[in-house]
């Protein structure tokens, strides 16, 4: 996926004149966050959410040595672990794979971490018919659109343009039916599980212990693209481990209650290995592709380390009053929300995705709510720093000399009363001129503030002064 | 109660000093006595947001100079009051020296409501505001610093106060510091939901804690001719006839 991400503020203008988006998200976040309120009732929230921090923090700062750990065992299980430092070694693994056991055609389960190397195109251009068989990751395969979100990439889109996409890219008749669309979809599908030969995945949860993987759906398709196909590859990054089947089994119970509110999906894939003697289904082979791409550089910094956390349940999108206005195609790539302003910086560039991180009000609702222990909010703040120290680890580039001078004087001013009280005159002198009825009509800097909002003028005096004055009065 | 430090934010001192003669005249009736250090500046949050380590570091190490021989430091700001009990640990995070007289500013450092309920064991102030009211739940008050319960009940008990629901209290208001400043567009949209709200609510004032809010929302509202008033909690609980400012 080709990233978008200098165009924030471009795209956020575009998003939010979109009048059926705004509508949707004014809608359906509320109400996925209702279903999972509900959803943790039974599970005792805090307690439960509290664990999972434990357990994801835990497991990402033993993360070299349960990576290894789980390499073991899977091969063990008779699978093949395949560590790829970046995209292009991941894709071109795959590609040769392919090539070599002469697969033509290839399902998809959905995955992030497969759009974020690009393997979708890479299979497509190099020949092989690839086919995304989540319904939502389908429909923005034929639309050509990036996800709108990290759970539901197509969540934004209306049946009507479901309905005219299908009939334009898989011919089917027109209809305002949303699942009869999802029934069409099956029928252009079933065809290519039955003849496919690839099945690719993500993984949603791996297990040092055992070597098993998780795979959670609701639609059945993750399952038939690891049980039809000969070979099967799942793609992970190198923070999805876990240390025991304990530990995966409650991470399961956050992220299906964080994602839809759901006390269970109605697919659990549990995978150890490829099909063994006398099993009727599942794969000849099976590849665990580990994918560094940038992960091990936030792994070593501390500050950055928590966004490893994260289980990609999207949860950090619905209850953020920022995705709620500009929408997941604002973010230009393929993460969104809080997590996408975090983690689109950090693998791309932090002078790529400048806005990401500034644009947010640090309100501290992902935080809250994250079952991951992603400390968001302190890694925007963190992102910040490093970009006004020109952090070359994670591609940043200073701000301009004029807005770091402006900051330093500013720092100058709070560090001595003198130049503050100084600070305080020179302001209420200079805005005078600016002043109508208690309201200030310009101010560098506040012109956009001012289209939509008073700014009250300078008090005529500070507390500062008028505290002294009534002390001396006394 | 002894060593009481107040510290007014530099939003308060600059645009809305009668926020803090009301924190002074809640004090007074209280019986608490405070000191006002006349150096006191700003906390460094902007710069914290700014992304300047730096500047805020030296901020802090002034900050902390200043108010570490109070038993409490009391501001009516729950995102300064956040700047000194959080930012100020990871900021001095590599200094040993720093970070233990940190850590100590950082206990002490208290939200004005937090400080009333907490450590005054107060229920109600014993002032009077005739009015139906409800309350924002500010950002870093309810979620930075886990303050919810100790402002409703105050406003509760306040004679002649009726408190209605606000729908989604909790959503933040837009404001963000210089977030406002630089996406002005989208900070727009979310102060015009709150407001929104706002007027549905059974209230003629929406209540807050946090001067950064109350400049955002009340800013919108007086811009669009909206009826409906915005005050600090502290103007509140300092009663109908207010200050002199």
């Amino acid at each position: 996926m080709k990233p978008q991400t200098e165009k924030f503020k471009e795209l956020a203008r575009e998003n939010m004149s979109d009048g059926t988006q705004r509508a949707m998200l004014k809608l359906f976040p509320p109400l996925l966050k209702q279903l999972r309120d509900a959803s943790f009732q039974d599970l005792g929230e805090e307690a439960a959410m509290e664990k999972g921090r434990r357990i994801r923090e835990d497991a990402v700062r033993d993360l070299p040595y349960l990576l290894e750990r789980f390499e073991d065992e899977v091969t063990k299980a008779g699978a093949k672990v395949v560590w790829a430092r970046d995209g292009k070694e991941a894709n071109d693994f795959i590609l040769s794979l392919a090539k070599e056991k002469g697969c033509r055609i290839c399902v998809k389960g959905k995955s992030m971490v497969s759009e974020e190397i690009s393997l979708r195109e890479a299979l497509v251009e190099s020949g092989i018919e690839t086919y995304e068989t989540d319904l939502g990751e389908f429909i923005i395969q034929l639309a050509e659109r990036p996800p709108f979100h990290i759970v539901g990439p197509a969540i934004n889109m209306t049946v009507k343009e479901v309905s005219d996409l299908f009939h334009e890219k898989i011919g089917s008749p027109e209809t305002e039916d949303a699942n009869e669309l999802g029934g069409y979809a099956r029928q252009f599908l079933r065809d290519k599980f039955q003849n496919a030969d690839l099945g690719i995945t993500g993984v949603n949860i791996a297990v040092a212990e055992t070597g098993s993987i998780f795979l959670v759906e609701n639609e059945g398709n993750i399952r038939y693209s690891t049980s039809g196909p000969k070979v099967h590859v799942a793609l992970m990054g190198i923070e999805k481990v876990v240390a025991t089947f304990t530990d995966a089994v409650h991470m399961l119970k956050l992220l299906t209650r964080s994602c839809m509110g759901m006390a269970i999906t109605k697919y659990v894939s549990v995978i150890n290995g490829p099909r063994k003697k006398g099993e009727n289904d599942g794969p000849e082979e099976l590849y665990i592709v580990i994918l560094d791409n940038g992960r091990s550089r936030i792994y070593a910094d501390e500050m950055l380390r928590s966004s490893l956390q994260c289980i990609k349940c999207g949860l950090c999108s619905g209850v953020c009053p920022i995705y709620a206005t500009v929408g997941g195609y604002t973010y230009g790539w393929v993460y969104s929300g809080p997590i996408g302003a975090v983690l689109n910086p950090l693998l791309l560039g932090l002078d790529r995705a400048r806005d990401l991180y500034h644009a947010t009000t640090l309100c501290g609702a992902c935080n809250r709510y994250c079952p991951a222990g992603v400390d968001l909010r302190g890694i925007l703040l963190d992102l910040r720093a490093k970009e006004m120290t020109g952090n070359k680890t994670f591609g940043a580039k200073r701000p301009s000399l004029f807005h770091r001078l402006f900051i330093r004087f500013w720092s100058w001013a709070l560090l001595s009363t003198f130049l503050y009280n100084m600070g305080s005159i020179a302001a209420r002198v200079l805005t005078a001129p600016f002043v109508r009825g208690g309201k200030l009509l310009w101010m560098p800097g506040f012109s956009g503030w001012m289209k939509a909002r008073d700014l009250p003028r300078f008090a005529p005096k500070t507390f500062h002064r008028l505290f002294a004055q009534m002390n001396e009065q006394r | 109660m002894k060593g009481v430090a107040l510290f007014v934010p530099c939003l308060i001192d600059q645009f809305l000093p009668e926020i803090g003669f009301a924190v002074v005249k809640v004090l007074q009736k209280l019986g608490v006595e405070f000191t006002y250090d006349q150096r006191q500046t700003c906390c460094g949050q902007p710069l914290v947001n700014a992304g300047d380590s730096a500047g805020a570091r030296r901020v802090a190490k002034r900050f902390i100079s200043i108010f570490e021989k109070s038993d409490y430091i009391v501001a009516p700001s729950g995102s300064c009051i956040h700047t000194v009990k959080e930012q100020y640990l990871r900021l001095l995070a590599d200094d040993p020296k720093w970070y233990q007289r940190a850590e100590k500013v950082s206990e002490r450092a208290y939200e004005f409501t937090q400080f009333l309920v907490q450590v005054l064991g107060v229920e109600e102030v014993g002032y009077r505001y005739e009015g139906k009211a409800c309350y924002h739940e500010s950002c870093s008050i309810l979620r930075q610093l886990g303050i919810s319960d100790e402002p409703k009940q105050l406003l509760n008990n306040v004679a002649g106060l009726e408190m209605n629901p606000l729908k989604d209290a909790d959503i933040c208001c837009g404001f963000g510091g210089e977030f406002a400043i630089n996406y002005p567009y989208i900070s727009e949209e979310i102060v015009r939901e709150k407001v929104k709200n706002f007027q549905d609510a059974d209230a003629d004032i929406l209540v807050l804690g946090e001067p950064g809010c109350l400049l955002n929302i009340r800013g919108y509202l007086t811009r669009h001719g909206m009826s409906g008033q915005v005050r600090h909690i502290a103007e509140i609980l300092a009663g109908q006839e207010g200050v002199q400012a």
